[in-house]
């Protein structure tokens, strides 16, 4: 069966970015893997929003990246965390969590 | 937000790196991604497949890379540069046409800018220079006039509002026994505290104090830095020496700093930025009751918080206590304070703003020039722009890129101006009168370099937004429509164009009728009758050492016998000596009481005194109008006489015959202190800039009251030039070896000197008034032959109907002339009203000046329609086959 997939909007990619590196250092792939995984494949966030996206969270001091050894022992960048996007992941899964709860709310009440 | 800074730096600067990096990350998730597509089972070749249609495309993700990392703007910007650049080469004329023009104009707003950012922006080269002011006296008949030094210590002694109040006059020295032969050097007597009022400080020993304004203590000189080195090998142990000067031992007391800068005096006054070489003491002798003697210049310092006001009405307060105090009645004499910095600059000030007006505009005329240039060919490249808007580019980047190209042609302008300017303000310097303050300071400095920046980019910005934004609001689908002939859409920018042309003749008109004005102002001024002679005149200046030249017999007897001397070297016509040479500053003014006659009050009868030898007259070419010139005769003991001015007979014996008429300078004269008056002679202009001649008469050089110790000395000959200068010094040097002859220097020299700022005022609007009618044409013609090239087909039929050459020619100057009489008209009613600020700038001549205005008029309509006469004849070619065929 073909499963249905969602298109993300932009500030959700970064939320999803964040914290799956809350996890710990990842490179590109890996995060994307990651997302697509933990959503059983309903999320998937295209490349050609991936790596814009991480060079704009870089940019922004969130991410940083540095390069390492991958477990195939080839050279990848890998991204982790800073602690101004620990506090950005916070802040953001709060008002996630508040604007999906009252989106709900009034789906199921009106 | 440092960050993000860094981020953007590096993704700019190390672009390679960050490519590469870039590059290497998005391959090793294509080839993850290949792996987990062979892991489910797939072939390398239907894996690859998979990942790059799972991919995208990469350049496209790159390129949002690129654009994330937040260099996209710059990436643009260099974009749009090399498309400019393109756009440039791909026109070369254009673009040369366009740069040179630019560069001219920004060249000399830039020339101007460094003339002025040196004489008016940047301070006094003094310590807080604003709390300088100068100390004058002034009058109904003199608005500025010398002190009394009696009156100025009691300046000094009263006042709260100075820092340090100090007095200076001009007295020159002559040094010997230095390392070369005797030398007259420029020297002023300044009382104590003269460079603490300056904020400056010896390099060696230290300033005057107030012992030495005591007579007898005042042999003690400072040195000037040139000096120290150039006469004494800047000997360490200077201070504390003794020197010669004017055969008398002064000790050095100190060394000033190379730069210290003579503040500028108004009686005797030094060129600006020349250097004074020694300051002497200036000692308070005589009479302490007797005030009538004015010769010193005050200059002070004031206190925190005092302005100049709050000093003058002090200082007025004070001088009319001395008055009380002397018993004197009430005089309409008050004391002015006047801001350093004015007295430096206020007289040229405001020629150099009406000079920046003008560059500015020939500026603007470019401007308007390049606006054309641009909105013509942007017509041309409509097609162009209409497909490119078809294809998506938005307007904004679009204006952008038409933007990049005009800042770029402004930019390289700028640059090559900047050149041109360099090597101008050498020009403009070497034109500048010699009294013109602070010239020597004229340089391109980094003030000049920021200024040429600006403007070229305001200029850039200026003539490039309009054509840019007309050429964004084409409408891509009439633009592609119509395959690049264009006729409707053109109105609105033909509109355009012929406001721009407009505009550019009429402020070439205010230039031209600056100039006329100014040019008629200076040949009136050259017209005027100096009073004298300048041809074949030779003037120099002697000192006479008072401490030798004791006496009045002595001095006399020098310059009688110097005077015959030089009248027999062949060759010379006439030799005298004066105490004075016309408009060299020279100014002594004394109040007189005429025999059977009394002066109205508060206006008491007055005039320059000078004195003269007998043949000073003859050799500088005044004409003798009543009775005789001096003789041999005139000597002590006789009947004792003077010459007056034409002036001075009529304004206090008008109607008289005034020969025989008597004059005294004593309030209770004996007999023997009348003079008798022989001679009346011509009036000699007081200043070359104007036809006033004061009331004023001469003394005999033998029955003067005072000893003149210097004199001028007149030599009018016929001889070769270089050998009457050293003939004279030979004269000179036969009589006493240790004298100097300073100053020499022919009389027409002087006179052609004496034009110089109305000749510089001249020949740069001058200058600048060609420019701007050079551009103004080159515009004219521009419109002109594009609306020809758009109406050729017109033409074309109507010569088919049998229209002749000249009526097609009359068509295309009928429509320049509306263009032109439009432009001529405007710019005459703005001149009208801008050349008032001229008013004091020029002479004898009415900022609305008739002739001028009608003048520049019809030259501007000449000028304008030739620029359009050439495509008016290349109209008459138009092919009417040709022309119906692309119908």
């Amino acid at each position: 069966m073909e499963l249905q997939r969602i298109d993300l909007p932009q500030g959700t990619v970064d939320l999803l970015i964040l914290r799956t590196l809350s996890a710990g250092p990842q490179h590109g792939w890996a995060i994307s893997e990651r997302v697509q995984q933990v959503s059983s494949d309903v999320l998937r966030i295209q490349q050609g929003s991936l790596y814009p996206a991480l060079h704009r969270l870089e940019r922004r001091g969130l991410i940083k990246a540095r390069w390492g050894a991958s477990d195939n022992n080839r050279r990848a960048k890998y991204y982790e965390l800073t602690r101004a996007g620990q506090k950005q992941l916070e802040v953001e899964t709060d008002s996630w969590l508040k604007l999906t709860a009252a989106v709900a709310q009034i789906l199921e009440n009106v | 937000m440092l960050n993000d800074l860094l981020y953007r730096m590096r993704a700019l600067f190390r672009r390679n790196v960050v490519e590469t990096e870039l590059n290497e990350e998005i391959r090793f998730h294509f080839d993850r991604e290949v792996e987990k597509y062979k892991k489910q089972g797939m072939t390398d070749e239907e894996a690859r497949r998979s990942a790059r249609l799972a991919f995208g495309g990469d350049e496209q993700v790159k390129e949002d890379c690129r654009e994330a990392r937040g260099t996209g703007l710059i990436d643009t910007g260099v974009q749009d540069l090399r498309y400019a650049q393109r756009q440039l080469w791909s026109n070369p004329s254009f673009a040369v046409v366009i740069i040179l023009t630019m560069a001219l104009s920004i060249g000399a707003n830039s020339a101007i800018f460094s003339v002025i950012s040196s004489v008016l922006i940047k301070s006094l080269p003094y310590p807080e220079p604003e709390k300088i002011v100068r100390v004058f006296l002034t009058s109904n008949i003199y608005p500025k006039f010398p002190l009394n030094p009696f009156d100025f210590r009691d300046y000094r002694t009263h006042s709260k509002s100075f820092d340090s109040l100090a007095a200076f006059s001009r007295g020159d020295m002559q040094l010997s026994g230095g390392s070369t032969e005797p030398v007259r050097l420029h020297g002023f007597r300044i009382t104590s505290g003269f460079f603490r009022v300056l904020g400056l400080h010896p390099q060696l020993g230290r300033e005057f104090d107030v012992k030495v304004e005591t007579p007898g203590n005042g042999l003690q000189v400072i040195l000037s830095d040139r000096v120290w080195r150039s006469q004494f090998g800047a000997a360490p142990d200077i201070v504390g020496r003794k020197i010669t000067l004017n055969a008398q031992p002064f000790t050095v007391v100190g060394v000033m700093p190379a730069g210290t800068e003579h503040p500028g005096n108004e009686y005797r006054s030094l060129a600006y930025g020349e250097d004074v070489d020694l300051w002497w003491p200036f000692t308070f002798e005589g009479d302490p009751t007797r005030r009538g003697a004015h010769y010193i210049e005050g200059i002070g310092r004031l206190k925190d918080g005092v302005t100049a006001e709050q000093a003058q009405s002090e200082l007025s307060a004070i001088m009319t206590q001395i008055a009380r105090d002397l018993g004197q009645g009430k005089s309409d004499w008050q004391v002015m304070v006047i801001p350093l910095y004015r007295e430096v600059v206020g007289s040229s000030q405001r020629m150099l703003l009406v000079l920046l007006g003008a560059v500015g505009i020939v500026l603007l005329i470019a401007c308007a020039n390049a606006a054309n240039l641009l909105l013509a060919r942007a017509a041309t490249r409509q097609r162009e722009i209409a497909v490119r808007l078809a294809l998506g580019a938005s307007r904004s980047r679009l204006v952008r890129q038409l933007l990049t190209e005009s800042l770029l042609i402004a930019l390289a302008g700028g640059a090559l101006g900047l050149g041109m300017a360099a090597g101008g303000v050498k020009a403009l310097v070497s034109l500048l009168p010699a009294d013109f303050p602070r010239a020597h300071e004229i340089h391109v400095s980094a003030p000049v370099f920021a200024f040429t920046f600006l403007v070229s980019a305001a200029t850039g910005i200026l003539f490039g937004l309009i054509p840019a934004i007309q050429a964004s609001r084409i409408d891509p689908r009439q633009g592609l429509h119509e395959g690049g002939r264009t006729s409707t859409g053109t109105g609105r920018l033909s509109r355009l164009r012929n406001a721009l042309v407009v505009s550019e003749v009429s402020l070439a008109c205010v230039l031209l009728i600056g100039a006329g004005l100014m040019l008629r102002s200076l040949l009136n001024l050259i017209h005027l009758d100096p009073g004298f002679r300048e041809e074949h005149v030779l003037t120099a200046s002697v000192s006479l050492p008072g401490a030798e030249y004791k006496t009045e017999a002595v001095v006399g007897r020098f310059y009688d016998t110097l005077t015959t001397n030089l009248a027999s070297i062949p060759g010379v016509e006439a030799a005298g000596a004066g105490s004075d040479l016309p408009w060299t500053g020279y100014d002594d003014n004394t109040s007189l009481n005429i025999e059977g006659k009394q002066a109205p009050p508060h206006d008491e009868f007055h005039a320059r005194y000078h004195v003269a030898t007998p043949d000073y007259f003859r050799a500088l070419g005044i004409p003798l109008l009543r009775g005789r010139f001096f003789t041999a005769g005139d000597k002590p003991g006789t009947q004792r006489v003077v010459i007056i001015n034409h002036a001075m007979a009529q304004k206090y014996w008008p109607g008289e015959d005034v020969v025989g008429k008597r004059v005294t300078w004593d309030d209770h004269p004996k007999e023997t202190d009348w003079f008798r008056i022989v001679g009346v002679v011509g009036d000699v202009k007081d200043k070359p800039s104007s036809a006033d001649t004061e009331p004023a008469f001469w003394w005999a050089d033998l029955q003067q009251p005072f000893t003149s110790t210097d004199m001028s000395l007149v030599v009018r000959s016929t001889a070769d030039p270089q050998t009457l200068a050293e003939a004279v010094r030979n004269e000179v040097r036969r009589l006493d070896p240790a004298l100097a002859v300073a100053d020499v220097a022919w009389m027409d020299e002087i006179v052609y000197g004496s034009v110089a700022t109305p000749r510089f005022a001249f020949v740069l609007v001058g200058m600048f008034a060609g420019l701007a009618i050079l551009l103004a044409a080159i515009g004219t013609y521009g419109v002109i032959s594009y609306s020809v090239s758009q109406r050729t087909p017109e033409f074309g039929l109507r010569m088919a109907l049998g229209a002749q050459r000249l009526d097609v020619i009359r068509l295309v100057l009928a429509q320049a002339a509306g263009l032109v009489l439009t432009g001529t008209v405007l710019g005459l009613l703005l001149a009208l009203t801008l050349a008032r600020v001229l008013k004091n700038l020029i002479y004898e001549v009415s900022p609305a000046d008739p002739l001028t205005f009608g003048a520049v008029g019809l030259m501007v309509i000449a000028i304008a329609v030739l620029a359009c006469y050439i495509p008016a004849r290349k109209a008459t070619k138009a092919d009417p086959m040709i022309a119906l065929r692309a119908e």
